[in-house]
């Protein structure tokens, strides 16, 4: 049986939760992508991220009563999910941050650097992709999560405020916040290799 | 707008759908104003610069096949395992309901059964009735006590008498009539079967062998409407 496209996600979700292995199948693809990069970027480490991608659409498969379609759609009641998910990930592993990650083809985090013409400069912009990293992955996690959904998942505040489920002034203020610790990361970084030459 | 306002709201005044019109103007006219915070947002936009790289760099990204692989498998574990235990439960349901119809079919014939005893029983005694006004009584005064059967032997004490009561058959031939009972009055009479010690005849007026007192034997006893035995038949 095929399913349309266009077919909405709690009518999928329902004949999923009737055994249809297809119409599951379907759901995951339209919404893996989303969270797995959510759950990358907040917990830097792609084992992490696939077992909270994997962990959200079990417990969707196990208890798809669970979401209710008058509440909102299915990608929030996701997102909300993999969020409690990462949150507890993250208090598990306070510190964690992982040297080097690794796609499965053996090249780095995924950084596409199609625009460094030498070398040279290719190994610095991938230096500088890492001390972004390492900085939005060395904020604090409230912090961490409305810079993701303000400013890399490139959510309205409102939306974010949903996702986190705190009222949009908060999301200000954490954003606020976040930019502020961040803004001083990026600096330090970018002071260290200005000092390091002005040593020399 | 001051400078604390516009760290808070006026970085990102542009893209804050929740500020009015006027509060953007404020802040944009404040960035204009204060070298500080025009400095602050050209770091900002620079950090965003950096950050839209950041996102960019991940934006492809996407789990691995094999948890799509896990999660399909897991799929059909769950469901086949939901599909067994629904068969289980509806089997369970199917043989306690079969259970429950077998018990009701037995306890209704067993009812049915019992009725038809009690209705057998109550037919029995007007016939025993009439058997009796209609049958050779005087025929039966003819037996005495010596009659009983040689293997039965005198003695015992009525107070071990009967444990089961029964419906004997409703002829009148070969009872024995006890000392003081008289053939006239069985009209109403009806004749019981009892299981009593041999001994208990002798409260009847009957002679008892006392070594064999204690044997338990069969007795028809017809009894009056007064519920006095008038005759008695051992039968064989």
């Amino acid at each position: 049986m095929r399913i349309a496209e266009q077919e909405r996600d709690h009518v999928l979700l329902r004949r999923a939760a009737k055994g249809d292995e297809e119409a599951f199948t379907l759901l995951y693809r339209r919404h893996q992508a989303a969270m797995y990069r959510f759950a990358l970027r907040m917990t830097g480490n792609s084992w992490a991220a696939e077992e909270i991608v994997q962990d959200v659409f079990v417990t969707l498969m196990r208890d798809p009563k669970k979401y209710d379609v008058t509440r909102g759609a299915l990608g929030a009641f996701l997102y909300g999910v993999a969020r409690n998910r990462v949150m507890k990930h993250l208090e598990r592993l306070p510190r964690e941050i992982p040297l080097e990650e690794r796609n499965e083809d053996g090249t780095g985090s995924g950084i596409v650097l199609q625009e460094a013409s030498t070398p040279a400069m290719w190994v610095e912009k991938r230096e500088r992709m890492q001390q972004v990293r390492a900085a939005v992955l060395e904020l604090p996690a409230e912090f961490r999560e409305a810079v993701v959904l303000c400013e890399l998942e490139e959510m309205s505040y409102e939306e974010a405020a949903q996702m986190a489920g705190c009222p949009i002034g908060t999301i200000r203020s954490r954003l606020h916040r976040g930019r502020a610790l961040l803004m001083a990361k990026l600096e330090m970084f970018r002071d260290v290799p200005r000092r390091a030459s002005a040593a020399r | 707008m001051n400078c604390e306002e516009f760290e808070a709201m006026g970085l990102d005044a542009e893209r804050d759908a929740t500020l009015s019109e006027a509060e953007r103007a404020a802040a944009r006219e404040h960035a204009s104003r204060c070298s500080r915070c025009a400095a602050l947002q050209d770091s900002w936009q620079a950090g965003r610069v950096e950050l839209r790289a950041f996102a960019e760099d991940t934006v492809m990204a996407q789990a691995p096949a094999r948890v799509e692989m896990r999660l399909r498998q897991e799929f059909r574990t769950q469901h086949v395992t939901l599909k067994v235990r629904r068969t289980a439960i509806a089997a369970a349901w199917g043989l306690a309901a079969a259970a429950m119809l077998v018990g009701a079919v037995s306890w209704r014939n067993w009812r049915h059964g019992q009725q038809e005893g009690t209705t057998n029983h109550l037919n029995s005694v007007p016939a025993a009735d009439s058997s009796l006004k209609n049958s050779s009584v005087a025929g039966a005064n003819h037996e005495t006590p010596g009659e009983v059967p040689k293997g039965m032997q005198q003695s015992g004490s009525a107070g071990t008498a009967s444990s089961e009561t029964l419906v004997a058959d409703n002829e009148l031939s070969g009872f024995t009539f006890l000392p003081g009972a008289f053939a006239a009055d069985t009209d109403d009479a009806a004749i019981l079967r009892v299981r009593m010690q041999r001994g208990a005849l002798s409260a009847l007026g009957l002679a008892v062998n006392e070594e064999r007192a204690s044997e338990w034997i069969q007795v028809d006893l017809l009894v009056d409407d007064d519920g006095l035995p008038q005759a008695v038949r051992l039968p064989q």
